[in-house]
């Protein structure tokens, strides 16, 4: 009996202290199971970006939260204005009242995640100075900011197709 | 059995502890709180933002060289988000929960928009340039000085000053050029109606696509309508061009032009000086020579930068952000103190820093309970020879934020 008072204190109590902190990870499995879908889900990089972008579709989040997509970068990676380490934030949107959301990338994450482009002192894009993000495949989470739901999709970047 | 399970059961609850004393701030030797810049380094404007940041990081290493604010250090925490929304979403995320992060300073207007929704809900301040929204409707998001709207409206009286002095009656016409964006549009909801409360004819707008190679048609456009003013919008080195091509076309002889608070600095002269001579610049910080004549900035440059052949005017906007943000502190910490200081507290702060004063690089601080203006004054500067000089001294600009509808 008195054993079990000492595991009470010892371990029991401790562990919910432990799992008090790690909550929010808890918070993030509770609820319906978040998706994301990727449109097209294999693309190569193109100037037909602008005008068709990569787009991403996403259910099972809180309504009317604002969702973070980013990119999770393979280690040795390098990438303009990221540290390594960090995921980087190519899309963003607000689910709807059903917790739906469609976000699309603009012009401006493209040039700089995907072409990696420079900028000149008119503010055009660069592209002499740019470093194409190389063909891979890219794991990308949709993240949840008030509910932490994060769901997981991938995107295949291929190279572009040869000339004939 | 007893005593081994006791030590046993010993070893697992110092592990337990060890864990949440790493991963608990409480437990940290230095006080500190945080400063995160949601800035743009290798994008767009980072020919603005870059000495703008070196202003504000500076200032704070120089106030924790010299024991923080009571004793509370600060951290400067920049990131490159390029002039990328989507990036500036996930940036602030990947922060939002740091301890003590008091305050965002977001660089462009669309970002701005998109964090200061999540920095509402996370009760902190934000920081952004001039949108006069935020002013409308008051919430946690300060802008840097006087709205956009009401520093053209302060031009527009200058311009009728300037008018008048040359012996002219009656009003004059005035053009308008800039970005065909939310900040290029933001001017003129609240500014034209001002302008032409003053009885100055407003022609239509011109907006062009950052990034416009060249600005003949926009600029001839306005000269046939008849402009005797052409406000030049956009960042700079967009008005210094826009001025370039004005001044090939032979229109900066016979219109005078005006640009705003990103109009050109020592860049844009050391390029096109010849073209740039005689335009007129509003702006809420010091620039050009008052810039150089401000010990204040002078003596952080030299200290950390070294000669002052590059010193920008921008570097002391930055000084400014971080002296506004070391006063909230203090009235924070005196309110509050450390343990107990939150984002809200120094949001309350924010609003109770009304008349603080920044070594003169801008006019008194304006936040107050119905304000989020960081200031109310601006200064008019000239190129004269080569070099931006004050025409006028600080003058209070006009609300103008009122006379649009949000």
């Amino acid at each position: 009996m008195r054993i079990f008072k000492v595991i009470m204190l010892f371990v029991i109590i401790p562990g919910l202290a432990l799992g008090a902190i790690s909550c929010q990870t808890l918070k993030s499995l509770t609820g319906p199971k978040a998706t994301l879908v990727i449109a097209p889900a294999e693309v190569f990089l193109s100037p037909a970006l602008f005008k068709k972008p990569v787009t991403f579709k996403g259910s099972g989040f809180q309504p009317k939260e604002m969702i973070s997509v980013e990119m999770v970068l393979p280690s040795g990676l390098k990438m303009k204005g990221i540290k390594e380490g960090e995921d980087v934030g190519i899309a963003f949107a607000t689910a709807n009242e059903k917790g739906n959301f469609t976000a699309a990338m603009a012009p401006t994450a493209t040039l700089n995640w995907f072409f990696q482009v420079g900028w000149t002192p008119l503010l055009r894009p660069n592209f002499k100075a740019a470093k194409p993000i190389p063909p891979g495949v890219y794991k990308i989470n949709a993240t949840g900011l008030d509910s932490d739901r994060v769901a997981t999709s991938t995107l295949k970047i291929v190279p572009p197709p040869k000339k004939k | 059995m007893r005593k081994k399970c006791l030590i046993f059961l010993s070893i697992v609850l110092t592990i337990c502890l060890s864990m949440v004393g790493f991963s608990s701030s409480s437990f940290a030797k230095e006080k500190s709180v945080v400063y995160l810049s949601l800035a743009d380094y290798t994008g767009p404007i980072a020919g603005l933002n870059v000495p703008a940041d070196k202003g504000t990081e500076d200032y704070i290493k120089d106030i924790n060289a010299k024991g923080g604010v009571d004793g509370v250090k600060i951290k400067f925490i920049g990131i490159d988000t390029r002039y990328d929304v989507a990036r500036a979403v996930s940036a602030y995320k990947r922060y939002r929960r740091t301890p003590k992060l008091l305050v965002v300073n977001s660089i462009g207007t669309g970002i701005a928009r998109a964090v200061g929704r999540l920095l509402a809900r996370d009760k902190r301040v934000q920081l952004t340039p001039g949108d006069g929204e935020f002013q409308a409707h008051l919430g946690s998001t300060f802008i840097w000085g006087p709205a956009y709207q009401d520093a053209f409206a302060a031009s527009m009286d200058w311009v009728m000053d300037d008018w008048k002095s040359k012996g002219k009656s009656g009003a004059p016409v005035v053009g308008y050029l800039n970005w065909d964006n939310a900040y290029g549009r933001e001017h003129l909801r609240g500014g034209k109606q001002y302008a032409e409360k003053l009885g100055i004819k407003m022609l239509p707008p011109e907006f062009f696509p950052p990034g416009t190679l060249k600005h003949d048609v926009y600029l001839t456009r306005l000269a046939k309508a008849g402009a005797n003013y052409i406000h030049a919008g956009g960042i700079d080195p967009t008005p210094t061009n826009v001025i370039r091509d004005a001044y090939a076309l032979g229109l900066t002889k016979k219109i005078q032009f005006t640009t705003g608070y990103w109009g050109p600095t020592a860049l844009g002269l050391s390029v096109h000086a010849k073209a740039l001579e005689g335009i007129v610049n509003y702006s809420f910080f010091l620039r050009g020579e008052d810039t150089k004549m401000n010990k204040t900035v002078t003596d952080l440059w030299k200290k950390y930068r070294g000669s002052l052949d590059k010193l920008n005017g921008v570097y002391g906007m930055g000084i400014a952000w971080g002296m506004t943000y070391v006063g909230a502190l203090k009235i924070a910490l005196n309110s509050v103190g450390y343990e107990k200081l939150k984002g809200v507290d120094m949001y309350k702060a924010y609003q109770g820093i009304t008349g603080f004063e920044r070594a003169g690089i801008q006019g008194p601080c304006a936040y107050a309970s119905d304000s989020r203006r960081g200031s109310r004054e601006i200064k008019i500067y000239r190129v004269k020879g080569g070099k931006i000089v004050p025409i006028t001294g600080w003058q209070k600009t006009p609300d103008a934020v009122s006379l649009h509808k949000f």
